[in-house]
């Protein structure tokens, strides 16, 4: 039985040797298998003679999505554009885009992406250049966000046009909080030692369980959260140490370390929570006014060493068969158009930057032209900016998760830290 | 000796192995027809007063489960069907045949059912990509590799209690041997192979990695990775998680019910020769 | 000879042929395509190693962009600069571009514009020249004083010429010894063989007394037994999500009554600290497992001769003694493919972990599989991550051959 299995593995060995001189040759992507043609699941029957266009975008929880693709849908002649909803945790999301982008499959024509992936996508060759585009359209980088175009420039070129940026705030109970202490947190002149004292004393009023509630789950987002507590990570102990200050002292649910932005939206909107970090689309929330806290209750803050910078672009793949049609629907969501509903339908902050004038969009969202949110606009940090980002940001998550936790020392979690980001 | 108190012990051993298996079942179905309001916190753990509803049940089937769920039976039919077909001519051939490097091929199929499933992932993946298989039923062609090896196990035990008289008599009569074994040996072996059809289908319909890895279109989805995506999105609504437990519980307790006596002897033949 | 006769011959050749097919294209040939990946540093998401490279390739179709892309930037400089020096300049660096591009033509890509072409030596070396002096050309361009759009954009886009060029990415043994100084894959290691160790032996025990029980008659056995194979026979995922449920920190059941009594200090860390998430893991799999195990050695125990028990009680054998005589020997070959099956199994342990914990708190319950998924699939680093899955394949191989010392058996049930 030995004998056999050597001879197995000498076969084997050798076998895989000779074979290492092939040059695949990647085809270029032909009319999908035989399989491919017909996904099982069909909706409503549509009009023929459209082109189906595939957007891969994350879940929508305001009504903006699926008014632009009806809006797109109703005014295009020739295409017909199919959202596929990916799952909302970004980083299975990422593995999935991943996934079939290296497979080199025209599955999704157009892709949403988190700010951080476009570097790795675009530097794989997954995604499509789209300079070209933006000047047959007359459209220069400058009239878009500078901070999502920046993430999707690689190698001097641009890949993405923003769907919309984001960065983090604080939401706190206007309600609760006294004016004077409104005025401070507005005013973005505060260190968060001022808002561990702040998050004592109004714990329990009203009702509330919680002073504070953020991202501490370990995922992507405990990253954009390191990021504010450390000051883009230049103080990594003393960002770490509030984090667990606050658990200690109770201010925090108990699971905090499980928390994602929909708990943090949760505690906030059912009235559990005095602070909130999170992102603007909590505002699209509170708007609705279908929850217990009502937007009158909620004011906003920067945070006090800055929000982290971040939101989605779209790009086109590479391997689209629909390449003319994507560009389509690509420029249409960036676009006034797609741009406009995103921001009056769902609070989102408009991408282009002429937008943010529009009396519309401000008179939709009370947002842009509150004091507390513009200091925040104006005072924004980035995510490092590196080409395997995904291991980078695993490596934080787990040194970060493993001191919040309680199972390693402090000394452990920021040399892992540092280790991650000097690499 | 202490009967009666033995008995007692006894039953209560069992009684209480019998709560543990039951008891998760138990509480996930129960919880799948409660109002999503009433899991959240610690509501959840109190069924008095409790108010039944079939509202994630009807959310749920919003969602591409119900597909999920046709995909896996396609898939794990299709993979049941070749498999016990191709496991039944190779574990015959080992049981009553002889033929060089036979003792290879054993060695063979049993090593390649103890690695891990990992090592074949990457080249699999890579080869259904340049071929454009991903997304596809094409799926079930990896899948014998999980499923093959015990197959064949199995079912050299059963071609092995065949009695050998029934062949020796059909080859007197000039019989070939591919001929007794369609004509004589696979109707009497029928039993033997049903159960093994049935480990194959479970197993397939269980298969977690190659569905994970292969087919990540929504679309093209198994229930089994389907469902644990379920969870990863903005909020766990455990009601639609426990209501696609459920669902997807189900069909696996048909078949443990209906077939329970062939799955035993699958599971004790797979692993015991003689 | 005719064919039917020649087919009876070989009955047992045909009869094996579509099996041996499948082994081969499914099982083997994969396994040879993961040995040979780890020889190579090769990334998916990396333009220039998301293949096997012995040879020096051309990216032909980034090569084909950038040179569109200069000549786009530099038609936008030809807009503002004023000089005639610049101008000059420019379109010199243009006529070039398309000499480059004529040169690929010609000489690597004659036919079609594919997106990997091999080349020779001589024919890399000049394409090196070229686009050096490109380069350098637009370096020269750019210390001219003159108005241009954007230089560092222009420079940028024409490093990527450099991309273009793909070299060997054979590195030899260097993904072994990598992995080997990985701290990650000395942590994923070692929770794997905790994980092991603990849970097979607890679901052996376990096992072991219920199939005692089964052994016996009793009222309702065979229902007993159904419900033995429930645990076994749902997908791990479905029994993961249910334990995911029970252990949740607001709603879980379970994690509620083990803070009741004292085993956790609150439910919210059930899955939240290192020590509970691998207790909550192994009690999860113990539960799914253990009734499989019961029925393996239930099997044995029931081809143990009943006369051997009776003789023995004629005897005066208490049952204790029984079962250390007669049982546990007996029961040594059940036992051992039953140890075996169950610690290979939970050795590659994957999917259970990923919907349960998904390797947190802190990737303390992270396996080795899902570490190795997670190289392959989230970072694409498919050369490594095959070096890790042959060194856990190896850490298989010494477990097999442990057990088979450790217990003296067969694999291959030849009695000597």
């Amino acid at each position: 039985m030995k004998k056999f299995l050597i001879v197995l593995l000498i076969v084997a060995l050798l076998m895989g040797f000779t074979a290492c001189t092939q040059t695949e040759v990647p085809e270029e992507p032909e009319a999908p298998a035989v399989a491919d043609e017909t996904p099982p699941e069909e909706e409503e029957p549509k009009p023929a003679e459209k082109t189906i266009i595939n957007f891969a975008v994350q879940a929508d929880s305001t009504p903006a999505l699926e008014k632009i693709v009806q809006a797109f849908n109703e005014q295009s002649e020739t295409y017909e554009v199919k959202a596929t909803i990916m799952t909302n945790d970004s980083g299975q999301m990422h593995d999935q885009l991943l996934n079939s982008l290296s497979s080199k499959s025209g599955e999704y024509d157009v892709i949403s992406m988190d700010v951080v992936w476009a570097g790795e996508f675009a530097g794989a060759g997954y995604l499509e250049p789209i300079d070209q585009l933006m000047m047959d359209k007359g459209w220069k980088p400058t009239d878009f966000n500078a901070g999502s175009m920046d993430s999707g420039k690689y190698k001097g070129k641009n890949y993405v046009l923003p769907y919309f940026p984001d960065l983090g705030l604080l939401y706190f109970r206007s309600d609760i909080v006294s004016a004077e202490d409104v005025a401070i947190l507005q005013s973005g002149e505060y260190t968060f030692d001022d808002l561990i004292a702040m998050g004592e004393k109004y714990q329990g009023e009203k009702e509330t369980k919680y002073a504070f509630v953020y991202q501490s789950k370990q995922y992507e987002g405990l990253v954009c959260n390191l990021n504010e507590f450390t000051g883009n990570w230049t103080d990594i102990e003393g960002g770490l140490n509030v984090l667990k200050q606050m658990m200690d002292k109770g201010l925090t649910p108990e699971d905090i370390l499980n928390y994602t932005e929909g708990e943090t939206a949760n505690a906030l909107l059912n009235g559990e929570a005095v602070f909130a970090r999170n992102w603007p689309y909590v505002n699209g929330m509170l708007q609705s006014g279908e929850y217990d806290v009502k937007v009158d209750q909620v004011g906003y803050a920067p945070m006090p060493k800055g929000g982290t910078v971040g939101g989605w672009i779209l790009g086109i793949n590479a391997n689209s068969q629909n390449s003319d049609g994507a560009k389509e629907f690509l420029t249409f969501v960036a676009g006034p158009g797609g741009q406009k509903i995103n921001a009056t339908e769902g609070s989102y902050l408009p991408g282009l930057n002429a937008l943010l004038d529009d009396d519309e969009v401000l008179a939709s969202n009370q947002l842009l032209t509150d004091e507390g949110f513009q200091n925040a606009l104006a005072n924004t940090t980035s995510r490092p900016v590196v080409p395997n980002y995904s291991e980078v940001s695993d490596q934080i998550q787990i040194s970060a998760h493993q001191y919040l936790s309680g199972n390693s020392s402090i000394e452990d979690a920021v040399a892992g830290i540092e280790a991650a980001l000097a690499e | 000796m202490n009967r009666a108190k033995t008995s007692t012990l006894f039953k209560i051993v069992i009684v209480l192995y019998l709560f543990i298996i039951i008891f998760p079942f138990f509480w996930v179905a129960v919880t799948s027809l409660r109002p999503e309001a009433e899991i959240w916190g610690s509501g959840a753990l109190q069924l008095k007063g409790a108010a039944f509803t079939t509202e994630n049940y009807k959310l749920l089937f919003k969602t591409p489960v119900l597909n999920s769920l046709k995909n896996s039976l396609i898939i794990s039919t299709i993979t049941t069907i070749y498999v016990t077909f191709v496991a039944s001519l190779c574990a015959y051939a080992i049981a009553r045949l002889d033929f060089k490097f036979k003792k290879l091929l054993t060695v063979i199929v049993l090593v390649t059912s103890m690695f891990p499933q990992m090592i074949v992932i990457g080249p699999i993946y890579r080869v259904f990509v340049q071929l454009g298989w991903t997304n596809s039923y094409y799926i079930s062609l990896p899948y014998s590799n999980i499923t093959l090896p015990v197959a064949i196990f199995i079912l050299i035990t059963h071609f092995s209690q065949i009695p050998k008289e029934m062949e020796e008599s059909a080859t007197m009569d000039g019989s070939s041997k591919i001929n007794t074994f369609f004509k004589i040996i696979l109707p009497l072996a029928a039993p033997g192979i049903f159960t093994a059809a049935i480990i194959i289908f479970i197993g397939a319909w269980n298969e977690f990695l190659l569905s994970l890895t292969l087919n990540t279109n929504e679309a093209w989805r198994t229930a089994t990775v389907n469902i644990s995506f379920l969870r990863g999105q903005f909020e766990i609504f455990w009601g639609q998680v426990t209501a696609a437990t459920v669902v997807v519980t189900i069909p696996t307790l048909i078949i443990v019910i209906l077939f329970q006596k062939q799955i035993v002897s699958g599971i004790t033949s797979g692993a015991l020769k003689e | 000879m005719k064919l039917s006769k020649w087919a009876d011959k070989n009955a047992g050749y045909i009869l094996i042929l579509p099996a041996v097919i499948i082994i081969v294209l499914f099982s083997i040939a994969p396994i040879i395509g993961t040995l040979r990946y780890a020889f190579f540093d090769m990334q998916l998401n990396n333009q220039a190693k998301n293949d096997m490279y012995f040879e020096s390739n051309i990216n032909v179709a980034l090569n084909q962009e950038t040179i569109t892309y200069l000549n786009y930037y530099l038609d936008i400089d030809m807009d503002s600069v004023q000089n005639k020096d610049t101008i000059a300049k420019i379109d010199e660096i243009k006529k070039d571009l398309r000499e480059l591009e004529l040169f690929i033509a010609e000489k690597i890509a004659s036919s079609d514009l594919r997106a990997i072409v091999q080349v020779g030596q001589a024919e890399q070396n000049a394409l090196l020249e070229r686009q050096q002096s490109i380069v350098n050309k637009l370096d020269e361009l750019y210390s001219m004083d003159d108005e241009f759009y954007s230089p560092e954009d222009t420079m940028a886009v024409a490093s990527e010429f450099e991309t273009s060029i793909i070299e060997s990415n054979f590195s030899g043994v260097d993904n072994f010894t990598k992995v080997l100084k990985d701290e990650r894959v000395h942590s994923t290691l070692t929770f794997t063989l905790i994980f092991t160790v603990i849970s097979v032996f607890a679901e052996l025990i376990f096992g072991l007394a219920l199939a005692l029980i089964m052994n016996k008659p009793f009222k309702g056995r065979s229902l007993v037994r159904t419900f033995s194979l429930i645990p076994w026979a749902i997908p791990t995922s479905v029994a993961a999500l249910i334990w995911s449920y029970l252990y949740n920190g607001s709603s879980g059941i379970v994690s509620h009554i083990f803070t009741t009594i004292g085993l956790i200090n609150s439910p919210a860390s059930m899955l939240n600290s290192a020590q509970n998430a691998l207790g909550g893991i192994i009690i999860a799999d113990v539960w799914k497992t253990t009734p499989y195990m019961a029925l393996l050695l239930l099997g044995g125990l029931q081809v143990i001769p009943n006369s051997l028990y009776e003789s023995s009680a004629l005897e005066g054998a208490r049952s204790w003694q029984q079962f250390r005589y007669i049982t546990l020997p007996l029961l040594k070959p059940s036992i051992f493919v039953a140890l075996l099956f169950r610690t290979l199994d939970a050795f590659r342990i994957l999917d259970l972990i990923y919907v349960l914990t998904g390797g947190g708190p802190g990737g303390s319950t992270e396996s080795i599989s899902l570490y190795a998924y997670k190289v392959m699939f989230s970072q694409t680093r498919f050369g490594y991550g095959s070096a890790i899955v042959l060194i856990m394949a190896l850490v298989v191989g010494i477990i097999t051959f442990i057990y088979i010392k450790a217990l003296n058996v067969d694999l291959l049930g030849e009695k000597r």
